[in-house]
């Protein structure tokens, strides 16, 4: 699987172990050094999901948590923006608020996420740095995101990593993932998209021609091409999926959210996430 | 003033600002590229505060150039692409 090269049309595009420069062998090899935990599902207001993603991938770094998978619960809409963009340049706030939509942002760069709960799939991977040690960045991304192909072309889906992070498949953009790193961990988390519903995101997301310059496409709503119109499966079919796809290579065991954990995560928000010093940093 | 560019199979990069006494005031540079550290963002947009609206692209790249430390990672984003930026939020 780590080895397929994914062919879109006359296109045959890299393998994620040409994308990370390590062979397969290599690959599980790094994963399965480590005694991976699972943090499942839980609903959590948006800005505390961005906050707890500080929070744990500070405490990995600490070695307070073992190296963790989290699988998102969002309990409610929202635009996550990346950490260096600009909120006017990105969102129409009004109608934003008026759809009752919160604006986060988060820690990570790279671009918005549009987010409607069960609409999108959402996962963080909090490691030390070790795992990725002596990747580039962009080798890092691939690397972080290669089982993820795999599973989804288990279920088949004719997924492929492209560019710098983009999960995208002969269906169109999937998802994308984002990178940030500190006190010796990597956060790298990904959403995906089920479905999509682009004439709302089109109006509550500013994006310009700029944007679509590279890209063959007409308009914004065709770059997207969300899991449920290339697959029959339910949402939670597919998470399961991940999640055992995971379990089973690398291994998983099973943890929760400590009340430490959520207590320093509701921390966060209080002096950081939920600030305007922080929302507004670009304004 | 606001300019726009995004580099080919890369991301998107922003500039805004005001113009006074023909030079670059209140600068923000933004986008969806990555950068690491987050810090290095401050010494890119300082780079640009102050530089008079007549610099040659070569020299706007240079000095956002000079300004990102050998171990900062730019991604996704060059000091030509946030040039190209700031030369089109003046051309407009």
């Amino acid at each position: 699987m780590t080895n397929d090269r994914p062919v879109d049309g006359d296109v045959t595009y890299p393998s994620i172990s040409e994308l990370t420069g390590l062979s397969p062998e290599e690959i599980d090899a790094r994963w399965r050094a480590f005694e991976w935990h699972l943090l499942p599902p839980t609903p959590l207001p948006p800005m505390m999901q961005t906050a707890l993603d500080e929070t744990l991938t500070l405490r990995v770094g600490r070695g307070e948590q073992p190296p963790t998978l989290r699988i998102w619960q969002w309990s409610g809409p929202c635009v996550v923006i990346g950490r260096f963009q600009s909120v006017k340049n990105e969102v129409n706030e009004d109608v934003l608020r008026e759809n009752g939509f919160d604006l986060v942002r988060r820690i990570s760069g790279g671009g918005a996420m549009f987010i409607q709960p069960n609409n999108a799939i959402t996962y963080s991977i909090y490691a030390p740095e070790e795992l990725v040690k002596g990747l580039s960045f962009p080798e890092s991304y691939a690397f972080f995101d290669g089982w993820v192909i795999d599973a989804l072309r288990e279920l088949g889906v004719e997924a492929r990593y492209q560019g710098l992070n983009d999960i995208t498949s002969t269906g169109g953009k999937i998802g994308g993932a984002a990178q940030a790193r500190r006190g010796g961990a990597v956060l790298h988390h990904t959403t995906m998209s089920y479905q999509i519903d682009s004439q709302l995101m089109t109006q509550i997301l500013r994006i310009g021609k700029e944007k679509l310059s590279d890209k063959a496409v007409q308009s914004a709503d065709k770059r997207v091409g969300p899991l449920r119109q290339q697959t029959e499966l339910d949402r939670d079919v597919i998470i399961h999926h991940l999640i055992g796809h995971f379990r089973a290579r690398f291994g998983l065991v099973d943890d929760a959210l400590s009340n430490a954990e959520l207590a320093e995560g509701e921390e966060a928000v209080r002096t950081k996430f939920g600030t305007p010093e922080w929302i507004y940093t670009l304004p | 003033m606001h300019g726009e560019y995004k580099l080919p199979g890369g991301k998107l990069v922003i500039v805004d600002f005001a113009v006074a006494d023909d030079t670059l005031r209140d600068v923000v540079v933004s986008g969806d590229f990555f950068l690491y550290p987050e810090e290095a963002l401050e010494p890119i947009r300082a780079a640009l505060e102050g530089i008079p609206t007549t610099l040659s692209e070569a020299d706007v790249a240079a000095r956002v150039r000079d300004a990102i430390a050998p171990d900062v990672e730019l991604i996704g984003a060059t000091p030509e692409g946030i040039a190209i930026a700031v030369a089109r939020a003046l051309a407009a």
